[in-house]
C-alpha cells in the first residue's frame, strides 16, 4: 500500500477518499492540522483509518482523532461506527486488548498553596498505597460468585463495598457499569487471569495525577463544575488489566475464523470481526461489558484508595477535603447509540479505540446535573506538560458519533525512548517543573518521557476548533505516580 | 536477544524472528517474549502441554504467543524449554507442544520487565526465506 492522500476539507479535518483503496466501503476522515500532519504521516496509523473502513456495516466514514498514532487493527484514535440492521459488525480489534481503558478526575477543595509543601508527602502516599507497576496485585480479593456480581454490577460493586459514595456512580459514563454484561460469556481463563488485579493501577501509560488548574477557559461552564483556577485535582487512569486482555484475545481466537464463516474480506487480521446477530459477536459483547464493568470497579477501587491517601496525609475525611469525582470516560470501548445517518436516526454500534465520548448538552444519556453544559471529557497529556478537562458537543453529536480525542498520542517508541533518554536528566527535568514522580521503575518513567508524547495543546487545538469539544481547563502536573 | 530483533513501533513492541525450521521459529518467538517480559532464571521443575489448531501459521503463531502469556499470568507459570511440533491435519495447523517450566509469581517481581497484554495478528507475516523462516511480531505492551 503505497502513501495515503489527504484531501483538506478545512483546517482542522482531512479526508481520505473511498477510491483510495479498493474495498473502502466509506471515507476516512482525520481531524487534524498542519502542525500534526508529519507526525500522524510518519508511521502506518493513517493505512490503519483505510482499513477499518473495510468493515461491513460501516456508515458514514471511518475517523481518526488528531491524537491518532499506529496501534493494529484500528489505529489508536480511531472511531466506527456500524449499523446491526446493514450487515454490520463489531470487531474487538476496535476496542484494543485493553477493554474500557479510561479516565476518571476528581475534585477537590484544596488549592496550591495548602499542598505546595505536601507534594512530597502526598506522591509517597499515593505510591505506598495504590498498588501500581508492572503486574501489581491489589489489596481488593474476591471470590469467583463474588467476581460475577463486580462484573454486573461495576462501580456500583465497590460502592456496595463501603469503596465510595452512590454519588460517585452517576458521575460515570453509564454509571459505571454497562448494562447486559454477560459473565457466562467470559473464559475462566479470563477469571483466573484478572483474580490478582482488581483493585491495581497497572503499567505503562497507566498513572495516577495530582494536578493543579492551571488556566480556565469557559469560566461559566468551570463554575457548573465547581473548579476554579489554582485548585487541586487528581487524575486516574487505568483500565481493565488482565482481565479485558483475555477477553479480547478469547474473542479474536473466534473471530479470525469468522473471516470466512461469513465472507469477510479486510486487510488486516486483527480487524477480525463478526455480523453484530452472529453468536460469535454476541458472546464478545457480553464478555467485553463485563470487561468493561471490571474497569469501572477497578477505577473505583483506585479512586477510593486516592482518598484514603489524602486522608492520612490531611488528617480530613475525604469528604472534608471536596473529593468529589467530576467525570469518569472510557475510552476503548464498543457501545450501542443512536445516531443520525443520512438523516435518519439509527442504533449504531460505536467502536472508540482511544477516543473518548462527547455528548453535547441536552443528551438524555448524561446524568441531570450535566444536562446543561454538556458531557465532561477528560484529556490526559503526558506527565511533564498538562492535561484538559473538555465539554462535549452537540457538532460531536452531529459528525462524529458523539467522539472526540483521548490523550496526546505517542510519537515515539519507548524502544526509542530507552535510547535516547537519559533518565536522571529527565528526573531533573521534571523536578525543575515542580514535578514529583514515583514508579516502580525507572524504564516506565523513561518510556513514558513527555517527548514521545505530542503535545497536547496541538491535539486540543484540533478537537476545540473543529467543534468536537470545548476547552474547560487546563491542568499542570505536581505528582505524578506511574504503574 | 539471540535470532531476535527489535523494531521500532510508535505504541507498542515489534520484533523480527528468525529461525532455520518452523517450530524453531515458534520457539524462537516464544523465547523472544520471555526475554521482554522477564530477566528471570531458573530450571526446569514441571511440565505443560499444549495442543492448538489453527487456519494458517500466522494465527498458529499468535494463539501460540498468547496461550503462553495467558499461561504466565493466569496460573504463573515461566516456560524455560520447548519441544513443538506443527503438521498440516487436512488443511488445519496443528501444534502440539511440551513446554518444560518453573513456578514464577509475574506479581510484584523485581525481575518483570514490564507487562505485555498480547501478540497480535497486525501485519503478522511468516516468510519463508534463504535461511529458513522469519516473522515480524507486534507485541500490544
Amino acid at each position: 500500500m503505497g502513501e495515503i492522500k489527504l484531501e483538506k476539507i478545512n483546517d482542522y479535518k482531512f479526508r481520505i477518499p473511498k477510491e483510495s483503496c479498493p474495498g473502502m466501503r466509506v471515507d476516512g476522515i482525520v481531524y487534524a492540522s498542519g502542525k500534526l500532519l508529519p507526525d500522524i504521516k510518519r508511521d502506518k496509523a493513517l493505512n490503519q483509518v483505510t482499513n477499518v473502513a473495510y468493515l461491513p456495516g460501516i456508515v458514514n466514514c471511518s475517523l481518526a482523532m488528531p491524537d491518532i498514532h499506529w496501534g493494529y487493527g484500528f489505529p489508536i484514535g480511531g472511531v466506527a461506527a456500524t449499523d446491526p440492521e446493514n450487515g454490520g459488525v463489531i470487531s474487538p480489534g476496535g476496542v484494543g486488548y485493553d477493554i474500557n481503558c479510561g479516565v476518571r478526575l476528581l475534585k477537590t477543595n484544596l488549592e496550591i498553596g495548602d499542598i505546595k509543601d505536601k507534594i512530597s508527602k502526598i506522591a509517597d502516599a499515593l505510591y505506598n498505597h495504590v498498588p501500581s507497576g508492572v503486574g501489581s496485585t491489589g489489596e481488593v480479593k474476591v471470590s469467583h460468585a463474588e467476581e460475577k456480581k463486580l462484573l454486573i454490577d461495576g462501580a456500583k460493586w465497590a460502592v456496595s463495598r463501603g469503596l465510595g459514595v452512590k454519588e460517585d456512580l452517576e458521575s460515570c459514563e453509564e454509571n459505571g457499569a454497562i448494562l447486559d454484561a454477560d459473565p457466562d460469556s467470559v473464559s475462566e481463563r479470563a477469571y483466573e487471569r484478572g483474580k490478582a488485579q482488581s483493585g491495581t493501577l497497572g503499567s505503562g501509560n497507566h498513572f495516577l495525577e495530582v494536578q493543579v488548574i492551571e488556566e480556565v477557559f469557559d469560566q461559566k461552564i468551570a463554575e457548573e463544575l465547581g473548579i476554579a483556577k489554582g485548585q487541586i485535582a487528581i487524575m486516574i487512569h487505568s483500565g481493565s488489566r488482565g482481565f479485558g486482555y483475555q477477553v479480547c484475545d478469547d474473542s479474536l481466537r473466534e473471530m479470525v475464523n469468522c473471516f470466512s464463516k461469513y465472507a469477510i474480506s479486510i486487510p488486516d487480521r486483527q480487524l477480525a470481526c463478526a455480523p453484530i446477530e452472529s453468536p460469535e459477536a454476541k458472546r464478545y459483547i457480553g464478555a467485553m461489558r463485563a470487561a468493561a464493568n471490571y474497569a469501572w470497579a477497578n477505577r473505583q477501587v483506585l479512586m477510593h484508595l486516592a482518598r484514603e491517601s489524602f486522608e492520612k496525609v490531611f488528617s480530613k475525611s475525604w469528604q472534608s477535603l471536596g473529593m468529589d469525582l467530576i467525570y469518569d470516560v472510557a475510552h476503548n470501548i464498543a457501545k450501542f447509540e443512536k445516531h443520525f445517518v443520512n438523516g435518519r436516526e439509527k442504533m449504531l454500534c460505536v467502536h472508540r479505540k482511544g477516543a473518548t465520548r462527547a455528548f453535547g448538552p441536552g443528551n438524555p444519556q448524561l446524568p441531570q446535573k450535566y444536562k446543561t453544559i454538556g458531557q465532561p471529557v477528560i484529556i490526559p497529556g503526558d506527565m511533564g506538560r498538562a492535561s484538559y478537562l473538555l465539554i462535549g458537543t452537540k457538532k460531536a453529536e452531529e459528525e462524529s458519533f458523539a467522539s472526540t480525542c483521548h490523550g496526546a498520542g505517542r510519537v515515539a517508541s519507548r524502544h526509542e525512548a530507552l535510547k535516547r533518554i537519559d533518565f536522571d536528566q529527565l528526573m531533573n527535568e521534571l523536578k525543575t517543573k515542580g514535578i514529583e514522580v514515583r514508579a516502580m521503575s525507572k524504564k516506565t518513567i523513561v518510556e513514558e518521557a513527555p517527548s514521545v508524547y505530542k503535545n497536547i495543546d496541538d491535539v486540543i487545538e484540533v478537537v476545540h476548533e473543529a467543534g468536537l469539544s470545548y476547552k474547560v481547563c487546563k491542568m499542570r502536573p505536581l505528582c505524578v505516580v506511574k504503574g | 536477544m539471540k535470532n531476535c530483533k527489535i523494531l521500532s513501533h510508535t505504541a507498542d513492541i515489534r520484533v523480527d524472528v528468525n529461525a532455520k525450521t518452523i517450530e524453531k521459529l515458534f520457539i524462537n518467538a516464544a523465547s523472544c517474549l520471555f526475554e521482554l517480559l522477564t530477566d528471570a532464571k531458573d530450571k526446569p521443575k514441571t511440565v505443560r502441554q499444549v495442543q492448538l489448531e489453527a487456519q494458517s501459521l500466522e494465527d498458529l503463531l499468535v494463539f501460540w504467543l498468547n496461550e503462553l502469556i495467558s499461561v504466565f499470568y493466569s496460573f504463573q507459570f515461566l516456560p524455560i524449554k520447548y519441544k513443538v511440533k506443527i503438521e498440516d491435519s487436512e488443511g488445519v495447523k496443528v501444534l502440539t507442544a511440551e513446554i518444560k517450566g518453573a513456578g514464577f509469581n509475574p506479581y510484584n517481581n523485581k525481575h518483570m520487565k514490564q507487562e505485555i497484554k498480547a501478540a497480535t495478528y497486525h501485519e503478522l507475516k511468516i516468510e519463508k526465506n534463504k535461511k529458513g523462516f522469519a516473522a515480524e511480531i507486534i507485541f500490544d505492551a
